[in-house]
Formats: structure tokens, C-alpha cells, sequence
């Protein structure tokens, strides 16, 4: 890994901005003309395209929790540990969606398609699923806490993780019964794989678990040192990508795989820990952002990889691409929000290596 | 290090024991400390303060295969939101529901990294009512547990007993748990200083068992949750203490509630410091020297202790004479 590289990527195609607070999220407006940046003192930071400052919305009295794209070209929807659902404009108006009375809201996730697309939030045992308008179309209850949320590619089907396993609901069914995906534990996040062939979850014991959704099949994928946190499936589903070692840990969902297989493990930083991966939204590269501050890009067929910043001196906690796959968004710990401009060179995987 | 970790406190208690009383008294008192509260039931509390997380107690069994390792994953997730906000706090309260088994909230600080590499079990304060204890000690597993995790005991309502009951109390207490710090109180009006930041399961604190609790087998309980003392004399064997605690530990860890020991070792000038929470442990040495004529304590709180058994094991792991 050559350290001029790095510098000058980030310096050369990005801008950083000092945010002072702990950065829970990142994510690009479905346009792709702004980038969103929930913060832990409840803001949250958009920064459009080809503006030079960011626009500070004081959006939650406490912290944000989560945030994903609007279900329309711009905008965010924020969700925070004052429970409330907000959707935040690119201009900085806010509207309240929902309120829970106090109870954290978790997790959100949306979907969108032209005519029209969903929002589902988390907030204790409850999935609050809305329309476009923001209109409540119904509440999934579930056994324990849910622990993390996630929409298929077609928005047909929503997984949420929890105790115990995970629960798969069809967002349009009048009847209000999931299919239970069990096994016995504390499942802390979710996945579905881009053709709906499994899903998976991260554990309370530094594993994954997947059921493969045509036999129930179970996959176990364990060995990691430390929790995964983050984990998705590259653009083709060949790949699951997850944080939790000193690598990219990249399971085969190919050949028969993950089961009976050995993972992938790419961009080894020895005894640093990946803390958080994106895949990319068009090619099977991944990036991700390690605990020394360090983001880097990793092609899977090549195994090669382009590091994009100097080590820092917080851990990377949040990670996006833009839609296009042009754009990269990074946070961390301590504050420091980036944004990163690839498109110049249409591979700059190559062009770093050569 | 330890003080960069935020120190969380837990308050057991049943209900109606002025666990919310003295809740509020903390939330509400003049201290120039911010506390984050996690409770169970939103609204039961008087304040309005941003830092109250409204939580259900959600407990799991690790897959480690150890049956009593239960953990609480609401506190895990919790924690690690709290810790993500930008206006700090100086500590975590966490309410437990008057029923419930204090030992998944303390084997959470022990088993997962993510909590503890942020905060630490600083203390278990449990509120008893004078009135009512020896009651509830009668008909509740709970309750027993409640005292016998404790490291402070809150002894409320004194106003509704008569001094020879509160001491009757006291010695119940006293029959669980030689350990835990004892305060009386009447509407829960303890100093809040004198609960938290207490550094209870800090290791370096273990100095203090009291000979005076050793070897008092008198108390002759035969069920229920009680307290079996020892002390020795020769240095010990570390090996044999290791293999000797971590099988009984493994095998009886479900009846055995909390231990605490001050061990000397042989050839060690300092003194070895070990806790344990059912099957979870913890030890190491301290920057305390050993005393001339040190003897080796370690207590016991659990169900169906067998002395004499737990006796000779331990004097099993001395240096030979």
C-alpha cells in the first residue's frame, strides 16, 4: 500500500469537513446530488453537489440513529433517540413523519420506484412501514427488539433481525404473518441478498447467520475476532462482504457456497480493524474504512486495492457509495466527514496500480 | 483506563421498595452530575430528562454453552447508542423490574467487548423494604438474588419498623451477603455520592473482606441463598487455585452467585484479587503488598453451598506445609 497514494487521493478528488461529532451515518440522496452526514449531536449535515460548505439541520434533540435516502430524487429520511422520523429536504426543511413517543427509533431503511416506494423505521419491537407520503400503511410487530432492517431489491419483501432469528414479511400482504427465520441468539443486524436467495444476519458472537430462503437452508459463517457490524451483498450477489476482522471478509454465494466454503479475505491491515464496508451499486468492488481512520476501495476478481486517505486518528463509522458508484462518502468517530469524487477516471482501480 | 469507562450502576429492588423514589432524588438533586437512566416503564418517572431510555429487559442465552450465561442484549445495544452522543453524561442507571435476576445485567459487562472496552459495571445497588424483606425473602428466589448480588443495600422505610426489626433485618441481609455495604434509610434519602461511582466490581477494591464473616457457620441455613466464608493460612498455589476454581465454577456456577477472594499466592509479594458472577471471572494482581502472616479469604454467596466440600478445596490449593 503506497502511502503517496493515499494522500493524494482523498486531497486531490475530496473535501473534508470538521462536523464535531461522533458521525453515525452517511448516505447519498437517490439523485446522487447530495450527500447526508446524522451526527451524535442530533444534526444532520447535507452537503449538495458542487457546494463548497455543508447546511447543518438541527434535526433530533439527542442523537441520530440512522438515515437513508428519501423515497423521491433528494432528500433523507433521519430517524433519532428522541424518537422521532423526519424527512429532511435538500434545502434543510424538516417534517415530522412519526413520532414514538420517546422510544428509540433505530433503524431506518426505504425503497423506491417510480411510481411510487416505501419507509420503514424500527423502534422497540415494531416496524412502522409508510408510503411515499409519509402516511402510516401499517405496523409489524415482532418477539423481541428489532435489531435491524432491510428492504428487498424490488420492495416486495422487508427482513428485520431480532432475537432468535429474523422475520420476513411481504410489505403489500393484507395478512399479517412473516416467515420466521430462526435460530436461537441474539441477531444484531440484516442483509438480503439482491435475488432474495437468502438473508442474513450478523450475531451477538462474532458470527453470521444465513438461511438460504428456497429450503431453509442454514449457512453458519464464523471466525471473526470482533462483531460485524456492517455486512452487504455485492451488486451481483456473488459476494457477501462484512467488517469484524482485519480484512474485507468476502463469503461465496456461488459454487454451493458459503456453506462449506472459505471466505474471501481482501485488504488486510494487520490487527486493524474493518469497521464498516459499502459494495459498490454497479461493480463487485467494496470499500471500506478500518478503526486507524484508513477508507480504501478493493477490486474482488483482481484482489487489488487502492487506499484513499492517510491513517487518521479515529475509526471509520460510517460509509456510502452514491448511486452512480462515482461518489464515496466516509465518517468517523471523532467527526471528520469526506467526500470523495472518483468519476474522473471511469477506473481508478487501474489507474492507481499502474 | 478505567476511568475513561463510564460507569454504569444498577438499582434492583421490588416493587413498592422506593426504587423510583430514589430514582428521582438522583435525577432531580442539586449533584452537578448528568445521569443517563434506562427504565422499563416509560413515564413511571417524574423528570423530563433527554438521557431516560425507554427499554424492555430482553435477555439471551449465549451460545457458548454455558446455560446460566444470560445476557441482557437491550443494554449492549443501548450503551452503544449512549455512547455515540455528543452531550455526555457522567454514568448509567439502569432500573431492573423488581422481579428480575440482577446476573444477566452483570455478566453483560463481562462478556461482551463492545461494552466493555466503553463502560463498566461500576456497582448493584439493591432497595430492600425493611417492612417487607424478610417477607419476600420467604416466597422469592428474586428477592434472595436481589441481596445477594448486591454491593450496597439500600434498608428503606425504616419508619415503618421498630429499631429491633430493622436490626432483625439487617442481620438477614447480613446472612446473604457479608459483603455488600449496608445504609438505612427512611423515603430513600441516601446521599447519591455515597451510591455511585463506586467502583464495586473494581478489582483493586476487593480489600476489604471482613475476617469477622469468615468461618461463621452458625447461621445453619439450609435452603435459600446464603454466604460460605474461608480463609487459609499457607500461600497458594496458583495452578491449583485456577483449576480447582474454574471447575467448580463450571460445575456449580449456576448456584454460585457472586465470590470474591484476596488470595496470596506463593512467591508473589502482591496480592491476587479474584470476583466471579455465576460462571464469569475475573482476576488479577494488585498494586497491594502482602501482609506479614497474610492469610488467603474467599466468600461464597449461592444456593447449596457445601462447607466442608468448599473447604477442603480450597485448603487443597495451598502450598504444601
Amino acid at each position: 500500500m503506497s502511502e503517496a497514494a493515499t494522500a493524494s487521493l482523498l486531497s486531490a478528488r475530496g473535501v473534508t469537513h470538521e462536523l464535531g461529532a461522533h458521525v453515525i451515518a452517511a448516505c447519498f440522496d437517490r439523485a446522487g446530488r447530495g450527500v447526508a452526514f446524522g451526527l451524535g449531536d442530533g444534526s444532520v449535515v447535507l452537503l449538495a453537489a458542487g457546494a463548497s460548505e455543508p447546511r447543518r439541520v438541527d434535526a433530533h434533540d439527542g442523537a441520530v440513529m440512522a438515515l437513508c435516502p428519501d423515497t423521491r430524487a433528494d432528500g433523507f429520511i433521519s430517524a433519532g433517540d428522541d424518537g422521532t422520523l423526519l424527512r429532511i429536504s435538500p434545502t434543510g426543511e424538516i417534517t415530522k413523519l412519526y413520532a414514538s413517543g420517546g422510544k428509540w427509533i433505530e433503524h431506518v431503511a426505504s425503497f423506491a420506484e417510480p411510481r411510487g416506494g416505501l419507509i420503514a423505521c424500527a423502534s422497540g419491537r415494531h416496524v412502522h412501514l409508510f408510503d411515499v407520503a409519509g402516511q402510516r400503511l401499517k405496523t409489524l410487530t415482532h418477539p423481541s427488539t428489532v435489531t435491524g432492517i432491510a428492504f428487498d431489491t424490488r420492495g416486495k419483501r422487508i427482513a428485520a433481525s431480532h432475537y432468535n432469528g429474523a422475520s420476513l414479511w411481504f410489505t403489500a400482504s393484507k395478512s399479517n404473518n412473516p416467515r420466521l427465520l430462526e435460530w436461537k441468539g441474539s441477531h444484531t443486524g440484516v442483509a438480503i441478498h439482491p435475488a432474495t436467495d437468502a438473508v442474513v444476519t450478523s450475531m451477538q458472537e462474532n458470527s453470521l447467520h444465513g438461511w438460504r430462503l428456497s429450503d431453509g437452508q442454514h449457512m453458519r459463517m464464523s471466525g471473526y475476532p470482533a462483531k460485524t457490524e456492517s455486512l452487504g451483498f455485492t451488486r451481483s450477489g456473488k459476494w457477501l462482504a462484512s467488517s469484524g476482522a482485519d480484512s474485507i471478509v468476502l463469503w461465496p454465494f456461488f459454487g454451493g457456497g458459503p456453506m462449506g466454503k472459505l471466505p474471501t479475505e481482501l485488504a488486510q491491515i494487520e490487527n486493524v480493524l474493518c469497521t464498516r464496508i459499502a459494495c459498490h451499486p454497479k461493480d463487485e468492488l467494496v470499500a471500506a474504512g478500518y478503526a486507524n481512520g484508513i477508507v480504501l476501495i478493493a477490486q474482488i476478481s483482481s484482489q487489488n486495492v487502492l487506499p484513499l486517505n492517510d491513517v487518521g486518528p479515529s475509526p471509520i463509522s460510517a460509509l456510502a457509495w452514491s448511486p452512480d458508484g462515482a461518489g464515496l462518502a466516509f465518517g468517523t468517530e471523532w467527526g471528520q466527514a469526506a467526500f470523495i469524487d472518483l468519476s474522473a477516471s471511469r477506473s481508478p482501480i487501474r489507474a492507481a496500480s499502474s | 483506563m478505567s476511568e475513561m469507562l463510564v460507569p454504569v450502576t444498577v438499582l434492583t429492588g421490588f416493587l413498592g421498595a422506593g426504587k423510583t423514589t430514589l430514582l428521582n432524588r438522583i435525577l432531580t438533586e442539586q449533584h452537578g452530575r448528568r445521569y443517563a437512566v434506562v427504565i422499563n416503564e416509560f413515564g413511571e418517572l417524574g423528570v423530563d430528562n433527554d438521557l431516560v431510555v425507554d427499554a424492555d429487559e430482553e435477555v439471551f442465552e449465549m451460545n457458548n454453552g454455558c446455560i446460566c450465561c444470560t445476557v441482557r442484549g437491550d443494554l449492549i445495544r443501548i450503551i452503544g447508542g449512549l455512547m455515540k452522543r455528543s452531550k455526555k453524561f457522567d454514568g448509567i442507571i439502569v432500573e431492573t423490574t423488581g422481579l428480575a435476576n440482577p446476573a444477566p445485567v452483570a455478566q453483560t459487562f463481562f462478556v461482551d467487548d463492545g461494552v466493555r472496552a466503553r463502560a463498566r459495571l461500576d456497582a448493584i445497588v439493591t432497595v430492600a423494604d425493611a417492612k417487607n424483606l424478610p417477607a419476600r425473602l420467604a416466597d422469592s428466589a428474586e428477592a434472595s438474588a436481589q441481596i445477594a448480588f448486591a454491593d450496597i443495600v439500600i434498608l428503606n422505610k425504616l419508619d415503618l419498623v421498630t429499631p429491633e426489626e430493622a436490626d432483625a433485618v439487617q442481620a438477614r441481609i447480613r446472612a446473604v451477603n457479608p459483603l455488600a455495604r449496608i445504609v438505612r434509610a427512611t423515603r430513600a434519602d441516601v446521599p447519591v455520592e455515597t451510591l455511585l461511582h463506586q467502583n464495586a466490581f473494581d478489582l483493586a477494591r476487593i480489600l476489604d473482606i471482613d475476617p469477622s464473616f469468615l468461618e461463621s457457620d452458625e447461621h445453619g441455613h439450609t435452603e435459600g441463598v446464603y454466604s460460605a466464608s474461608f480463609e487459609v493460612a499457607r500461600p497458594i498455589d496458583m495452578q491449583k487455585f485456577q483449576q480447582w476454581i474454574s471447575t467448580l465454577l463450571q460445575e456449580k456456577g449456576g448456584d454460585l452467585l457472586r465470590t470474591k477472594g484476596i488470595l496470596h499466592i506463593a512467591g508473589e509479594p502482591r496480592r491476587f484479587a479474584f470476583q466471579a458472577v455465576h460462571m464469569m471471572a475475573d482476576g488479577d494482581f494488585q498494586d497491594v503488598a502482602v501482609g506479614p502472616e497474610e492469610k488467603s479469604r474467599l466468600v461464597f454467596i449461592g444456593r447449596d453451598l457445601n462447607r466442608p466440600q468448599l473447604r477442603r478445596g480450597f485448603e487443597a490449593c495451598q502450598v504444601a506445609a
